[in-house]
């Protein structure tokens, strides 16, 4: 039975100051709705207990998503297609993200926000389990002030929640992660969109020296509220992934949830499923390689987060290609280091000849000094750190025969004169008579192929530098 | 029981289409019923009426909505595109175009919806991918079963869009 639209009332106080006001003067009266995703289908249905509604949506206070260096703080009022493409949680929340992307179709994500899929305390919602493997904190306010939860604590029961009447959620805070552990999240529903999991799962772990160091795992749908299993979380810590410890694992999984039959499922299929998706997480966490192997460093971590121009400049020293960094920078973020270092193949080998170019200049003349007169009057587009590697790579050079050093100089000014730029070897580890042979053979090389030989030593060097800049 | 058994009408000005219109509505009406029943914009269809269809499906300030759980108060103010403000001086859209060439069309009733889906898609993305396009319809339930047209028809537009673009 459809509801009548005369026996609701819907008020746009305009502030969340005024809206605590009153949800505070009538408490439990009034029931805030935002992007109405859930609200409006029980209207429709005619099931809508509440029948004063404070509109909440697009008020200034619950938008944004702020990031300072140690949290990042997700206004309760952001959609879900703001969450999902936000560029922090895309690099460092993986599981949000995902979870983020499988809520509902393309306009439930365009209107369905944080706060209310929290406040909805559906254990079929989506985004509870990453907020879970996350250990998010919640912000509530009120007109008595404001208070920080935990999130774990928050659902004490089917649909029931630490929430006063007179409060509204705020914030959705969540730690940054130092370190970029295995994660892994999975839907299982009757279709990939659109569909109300049956079960689903975030999960998140790290190896060390062969056992599980540390895990975290949380399932919606196989309990009255989100789920995380601590007891399987501790009876993992420790151990080796085998056999053995998977068929253990299935049963803790079992004995921890609670699931029930309904429209969507059976409690027996969610119990054998929630068990199939945490070996299913411990299997692939096991092919990871262990913590100290996949750390995605703090300097990758910082630069991720940096303005698009201070990370050009940052990564610039690596290669003196200023579009070489600025596409760089803007392919951030990246999740490992492996995908840096390709990106920097790939946008080096793609670049104009000119960009090219610009690369080289930034590298002194093989066995000559950044400060000498000849920089001084023509400056090339180095950095302190550029130079301080250029010299750091061609040590050898310094310290070899001055007869070896005034052939380097006059095969360099032949090179130059014949190819019109400053001649490129990757110097690291290279002799200064290596060196001297390469430029030897490099000048009878036609114009195209001496391109390509220069450009594959940059990348080389590149590669090198970029691995001495991620260690910071 | 009620504290407010008879809420009043209100006035809610918004922009369809390109043309200011004031309403007269409950604060809760839908979205959908207000754009059918009062401004007679009968393209935009009810399906499901909670949110899992996408026949009923509007741009609100250019993002892609399922009006029917919109309340009218909520689109005070916002520009709403319906498949009636798509064509332009009597020419189809080159989505519409697209539609009609491809067989995007059968019963027609998740036809306005998954032509609105596709306009939000190709508005950020002017080279889907076939994995995009059925991403971005995948709200949008065709009971005809003819998927296939409509994600060439979509695939198409785009090919044409960025020949003229």
């Amino acid at each position: 039975m459809r509801s009548n639209p005369a026996a609701f009332q819907l008020l746009t106080p305009g502030s969340l100051a005024a809206v605590v006001h009153l949800l505070a003067d009538e408490p439990g009266e009034w029931t805030p709705m935002a992007g109405g995703t859930d609200l409006m289908v029980q209207y429709a249905a005619g099931k809508l207990p509440a029948r004063n509604l404070v509109n909440i949506c697009n008020l200034p206070e619950l938008r944004g998503i702020e990031t300072t260096p140690g949290e990042i703080r997700i206004g309760a009022g952001c959609t879900y297609t703001e969450i999902a493409n936000h560029p922090t949680i895309r690099s460092e929340f993986p599981l949000l993200r995902h979870a983020a992307h499988w809520t509902g179709g393309i306009a439930n994500q365009n209107r369905g926000t944080i706060g209310g899929n929290i406040v909805n305390a559906s254990p079929a919602a989506d985004s509870l389990p990453a907020l879970l493997v996350y250990e998010a904190e919640l912000i509530l306010v009120s007109v008595r002030g404001e208070r920080r939860l935990p999130y774990e604590n928050f659902h004490t029961g089917y649909k029931k929640t630490l929430l006063a009447p007179d409060e509204l959620i705020r914030d959705v805070c969540l730690s940054r992660p130092g370190v970029q552990s295995f994660s892994y999240a999975r839907k299982v529903g009757a279709r990939n969109a659109q569909a109300i999991s049956k079960v689903c799962m975030a999960a998140m772990g790290c190896m060390n020296g062969g056992v599980i160091e540390d895990v975290r795992i949380a399932l919606g749908s196989v309990a009255p509220i989100p789920l995380r299993l601590k007891q399987t979380e501790h009876s993992l810590r420790g151990q080796a992934i085998g056999p053995e410890l998977l068929l253990e694992t299935k049963k803790s999984v079992a004995a921890e949830i609670r699931p029930i039959d309904d429209i969507r499922s059976s409690a027996r299929y969610r119990s054998t499923v929630a068990g199939n998706l945490v070996v299913e997480f411990l299997t692939r966490l096991s092919a990871e390689p262990s913590k100290a192997a996949r750390v995605c460093s703090a300097v990758l971590l910082e630069w991720n987060r940096m303005r698009a121009d201070e990370a050009a400049d940052s990564i610039l020293p690596c290669c003196g290609s200023r579009a070489w960094a600025q596409r760089m920078a803007a392919m951030r973020p990246f999740e490992a280091e492996s995908a840096l270092l390709a990106a920097a193949r790939d946008i080096w080998v793609n670049l104009e000849r000119s960009d090219w170019l610009e690369a080289f200049r930034a590298h002194p003349r093989i066995g000559e000094s950044r400060n000498s007169s000849l920089a001084q009057a023509n400056p090339y587009p180095a950095t302190p750190q550029s130079v301080k590697w250029s010299a750091d790579e061609q040590r050898d050079v310094a310290n070899a025969e001055l007869a070896v050093r005034t052939a380097l100089a006059n095969a360099n000014r032949e090179y130059e004169s014949r190819f019109e730029r400053v001649f490129i070897v990757c110097a690291t580890g290279k002799s200064a008579s290596e060196m001297l042979e390469i430029l030897r053979r490099r000048l009878q090389n036609d114009p195209e192929t001496e391109w390509l030989e220069a450009a594959e030593q940059q990348r080389q060097i590149t590669e090198i530098r970029l691995r001495k800049w991620l260690e910071g | 029981m009620d504290r407010f058994p008879h809420v009043a009408k209100i006035q809610i000005p918004f922009i369809v289409n390109g043309k200011n219109v004031t309403v007269q509505a409950y604060p809760m009406e839908r979205l959908l019923d207000v754009l059918r029943k009062q401004l007679q914009l009968t393209g935009t269809k009810e399906g499901c009426g909670e949110g899992e269809c996408g026949s009923c499906s509007v741009l609100m300030d250019g993002i892609l909505v399922n009006s029917c759980l919109v309340p009218a108060l909520q689109a005070s103010g916002c520009h709403v595109l319906t498949i009636e403000g798509l064509a332009s001086q009597g020419k189809f859209h080159i989505l519409q175009e697209a539609f009609q060439e491809f067989g995007g069309a059968q019963c027609g009733i998740c036809t306005p919806g998954m032509i609105l889906a596709a306009v939000h898609l190709l508005e950020r993305k002017s080279e889907p991918t076939m994995d995009e396009i059925r991403e971005a319809l995948s709200g949008n339930l065709c009971r005809c079963t003819g998927y296939s047209q409509i994600v060439e028809a979509v695939a198409e537009a785009a090919r044409r869009r960025c020949k003229t673009a």
